[in-house]
């Protein structure tokens, strides 16, 4: 029986059949002739996640734009159809041409997030194609992964021929142009590797070997192959501005998470908030123009038909030219039906002047990130935000009109104590007060959301180094939280803790983890990031048959001089300044924004910083 | 006076795995993105006016598909379809648009009957599948099993008097049936109720998901026809 056929039969059986047939408006499919060098881009979840997320739109743009190569995408299938092509003998194929993922040239998994990394195994077995990379042979496509999460390759380096490090909208045709050539002129793939190393933003695990210390700690890290370099550098793109950007982007057929035009105004962030790994691996920001900004949403939206429009950043507010931005956006949106959403807005007065005329009828809520609970521990986490901004504007918002404020803060945070904790019901308590002026004493209708996170240390941050709390601490936390948070009109959320545990140890982990990962998957583990797939029972026994240990990955403070599984990785900004950022927060002092000068994180070695000391000293 | 339109497009290959509600997503953005000034209703939730005259199950293709719509000003019927006919993704083609009468309240309070075809992997001898035939047809009541919208609860129904002809022939290695069964909100049979009851009858033990369904007509009062 030939696929179609098959497929014909088990898409009769399976949940939401759209998210495995492809053929999407502005997909685009090419025949042999026209392109002989064939990516498939994988994204490891459901179809749905997976289409919701810009950076595929942008790369399969940016590959598919060029002469001879083609980029098609695989999501991973949901269990039920996951099933049916075990059972039927189907293996992974890609949307577009339904072609057999181990029959492309190159197989590229965006990394997003930890938790996806049993996917990632998944979708490899679903494809039929050996796990390890010294089992895949001259036949199998090169898989390669890159993302935010590549920045600590290691607990996949068993796994993955070679991680694409930093901008990829340049590096990645450039890669497949050069496979493209190996394979023409019969080099083989360890060839191929050795050329490709040389290259700006590529790690190529296997021609390294790591040596441990007894009490298992990195020892070096020795290069196996004299063309690989000590340090690999991340890909920096000097200019989005230049850049592809997709004005034609694949308009999923079911309804995807987010189904919407989104612009991409700006990448990096300047704040220098000290857990997030964001505002450091994307350095230095580089704007769009504003009048670029402007076109790429009117095409994008003409080209789409969306009615719904939102643009990414890291801080929506920190465009330079926000105010007339955005101004301009309302006008033609509103001309044009089309309703304007704005993530990660800072709440000032500018903001409420824009909400107010976007969600005229239906305010939506207001979200607000203080982090933490106390100013000492703000100050540690270099969270620029006052109590005082808060309640300003929680004030306004409730007098302007709106019922319901979500606030996130993250437990765990180096030095935290439970006074800290105290300080997250203290702001709640607060606010419910500040409404009550408003609303009368019973409160009216106003709701008051605080979810809280688990503080996951990550690689390229300056707390890197620092312990996670173990579950336990965090069940005693959210135990405490949920005492003190026993306030009329608030709901409080929080999140698992052993998934947390989970997160903590790959995102700091070295090879030595990548063993853990594929006994559980060999259980059967994937799709971990959905709650009624994920197996903690599972993942705790993986990681106790392979001695992979959560006291030593996850819990442990690690030394500064210890050697990081990460340390060949540059992201761009320099240890030193981590280190230095680390005994700032220790010392409880804020560093400034980098638009009021420049705070020495080593980025501008690599290329110029249009932000730096804008603002004036 | 109201510009009412209906255009007629077909769902082939894996498009017929595009839900109805999916494609309405698609057709209201197609509509956007050709600038066609869709009238749209009043009140506080304006939605396009916009609809197919006869839903289509998750899974069958078809020949037939007829989508209706009202627009603010007046559009030759030639120019919608060239607006719209290179957005429509593979699979889905456009056949042609017409205009439709005033005195049309909606296609789909007119649908009346619908056309089908049926192929299933099983084959017969075809003087014995001619018999089985007459043999099903020539029964007084024809049972099915029908599961209710709200209570979810099978309950019997007599399909008989809902379908209108019923032929089947021998052909591709299988078992075509050609059905003309009532459609629409005054009687509506779902063939999924005369494929059941059929091969129950006939003894056809094959999986449903082997079984192909195309809608190939649809029929209205007053032998109005796209």
């Amino acid at each position: 029986m030939n696929l179609q056929k098959k497929l014909d039969q088990i898409l009769k059986q399976v949940e939401k059949p759209g998210r495995y047939i492809g053929g999407e408006v502005n997909s685009v499919k090419k025949n042999r002739e026209e392109a002989c060098e064939r990516m498939a881009f994988a994204f490891p979840d459901l179809y749905e996640i997976g289409m919701s997320y810009l950076g595929m739109q942008i790369l399969y743009n940016s590959i598919n734009s060029k002469e001879g190569l083609a980029c098609e995408r695989v999501f991973a299938p949901a269990p039920d159809m996951e099933e049916l092509m075990k059972k039927e003998d189907v293996p992974l194929f890609t949307l577009e041409t339904k072609t057999p993922v181990r029959d492309v040239d190159m197989l590229g998994f965006t990394l997003q997030y930890e938790m996806s990394y049993s996917t990632v195994l998944n979708m490899l077995s679903l494809a039929k194609l050996p796990l390890l990379a010294a089992e895949r042979g001259e036949d199998y496509p090169i898989v390669a992964a890159g993302g935010p999460c590549a920045f600590n390759p290691e607990p996949l380096a068993d796994f993955i021929d070679i991680f694409l490090i930093g901008d990829g909208e340049n590096l990645l045709p450039e890669i497949l142009y050069l496979h493209q050539d190996c394979k023409k002129n019969g080099l083989s793939k360890e060839a191929f590797l050795e050329k490709a190393c040389k290259i700006e933003g590529v790690y190529v695990p296997s021609f390294y070997n790591v040596e441990y210390n007894e009490n298992g700690t990195i020892k070096t890290l020795c290069k196996l192959n004299e063309n690989a370099p000590y340090t690999i550098c991340r890909r920096i793109e000097p200019t989005t501005e230049t850049l592809d950007f997709p004005v034609k982007p694949v308009i999923p057929m079911i309804e995807a998470v987010h189904d919407r035009s989104v612009i991409e105004t700006f990448r990096g962030c300047t704040r220098g908030c000290r857990f997030c790994q964001a505002g450091m691996i994307y350095r230095p920001v580089r704007e769009r123009k504003k009048d670029t900004v402007l076109n790429l949403a009117k095409t994008q939206l003409e080209n789409t038909g969306n009615d719904e429009l939102s643009l990414l950043s890291l801080s929506t507010s920190d465009y330079s030219q926000f105010r007339e931005m955005t101004l301009e956006l309302m006008d033609y949106c509103k001309e044009t039906n089309v309703s304007l959403s704005l993530p990660s807005l800072r709440i000032d007065n500018f903001a409420f002047e824009v909400l107010n005329k976007i969600q005229e009828y239906k305010k939506s809520g207001l979200t607000y990130a203080p982090e933490a609970g106390t100013q000492r521990l703000r100050d540690v986490i270099n969270k620029g935000v006052t109590e005082d901004d808060i309640y300003k504007s929680v004030e306004q918002a409730i007098s302007l009109g709106w019922r319901n404020i979500k606030l996130y803060f993250m437990i765990g945070l180096p030095t935290e104590t439970y006074e800290d904790l105290d300080g997250i019901a203290k702001i709640a308590e607060n606010i419910i007060e500040i409404n009550k002026k408003y609303n009368g004493p019973k409160g009216g209708r106003f709701k008051l959301t605080v979810s809280v996170s688990n503080f996951v240390p990550k690689a390229d941050t300056p707390f890197q180094w620092e312990r996670q709390n173990t579950p336990e601490e965090f069940r005693e936390k959210h135990a405490y939280l949920v005492q003190k948070l026993k306030i009329k009109g608030v709901t409080f959320n929080y999140h698992d803790s052993f998934t947390s545990v989970c997160e903590a140890i790959f995102a700091r982990g070295d090879r030595r983890t990548g063993k853990a990962l594929l006994k559980a998957h060999e259980m059967g583990v994937r799709l971990d990031g959905w709650t009624e797939h994920f197996h903690p029972d599972r993942w705790q026994k993986a990681f106790h048959e392979t001695g992979i240990l959560p006291e030593y990955y996850a819990f442990r403070q690690r030394d500064v001089n210890e050697i990081l599984p990460w340390d060949h990785i540059d992201c761009g900004v320099s240890k030193k300044f981590l280190l230095l950022e680390r005994n700032k927060a220790y010392g409880e002092t804020t560093t400034k924004d980098c638009r009021y000068g420049c705070v020495g994180c080593g980025i501008n070695r690599k290329v110029k910083c249009e932000m730096e000391g804008i603002y004036g000293k | 006076m109201a510009n009412k339109y209906v255009i007629k497009f077909t769902k082939n290959g894996y498009a017929k795995y595009t839900s109805h509600l999916d494609l309405l997503r698609f057709f209201k953005r197609a509509f956007r993105k050709s600038k066609i000034a869709l009238s749209y209703s009043q009140g506080f939730n304006p939605h396009p006016k916009l609809g197919f005259a006869q839903p289509l199950s998750l899974g069958y293709s078809s020949s037939c598909e007829l989508l209706e719509f009202t627009t603010d000003i007046k559009y030759e019927t030639d120019d919608i379809y060239e607006m719209l006919r290179d957005m429509m993704p593979e699979g889905l083609e456009l056949l042609w648009c017409r205009e439709l009468d005033d005195n049309i309240k909606s296609l789909a309070s007119i649908a009346e009957w619908a056309k089908y075809n049926v192929h299933i992997p099983a084959t017969f001898d075809s003087n014995k599948l001619k018999l089985l035939v007459d043999e099903y047809m020539a029964k007084d009541e024809i049972i099915a099993m029908k599961r209710q919208k709200k209570s979810k609860e099978l309950v019997p129904v007599d399909i008989k008097k809902m379908i209108r002809s019923f032929e089947a022939s021998i052909e591709d290695e299988g078992t075509e049936l050609n059905m003309i069964l009532d459609c629409g909100s005054i009687s509506n049979c779902s063939p999924e109720l005369v494929i059941s009851t059929f091969c129950q009858f006939a003894s056809i033990d094959v999986p449903r998901y082997t079984i192909e369904v195309d809608r190939q007509e649809l029929g209205f009062y007053n032998n109005l026809q796209f």
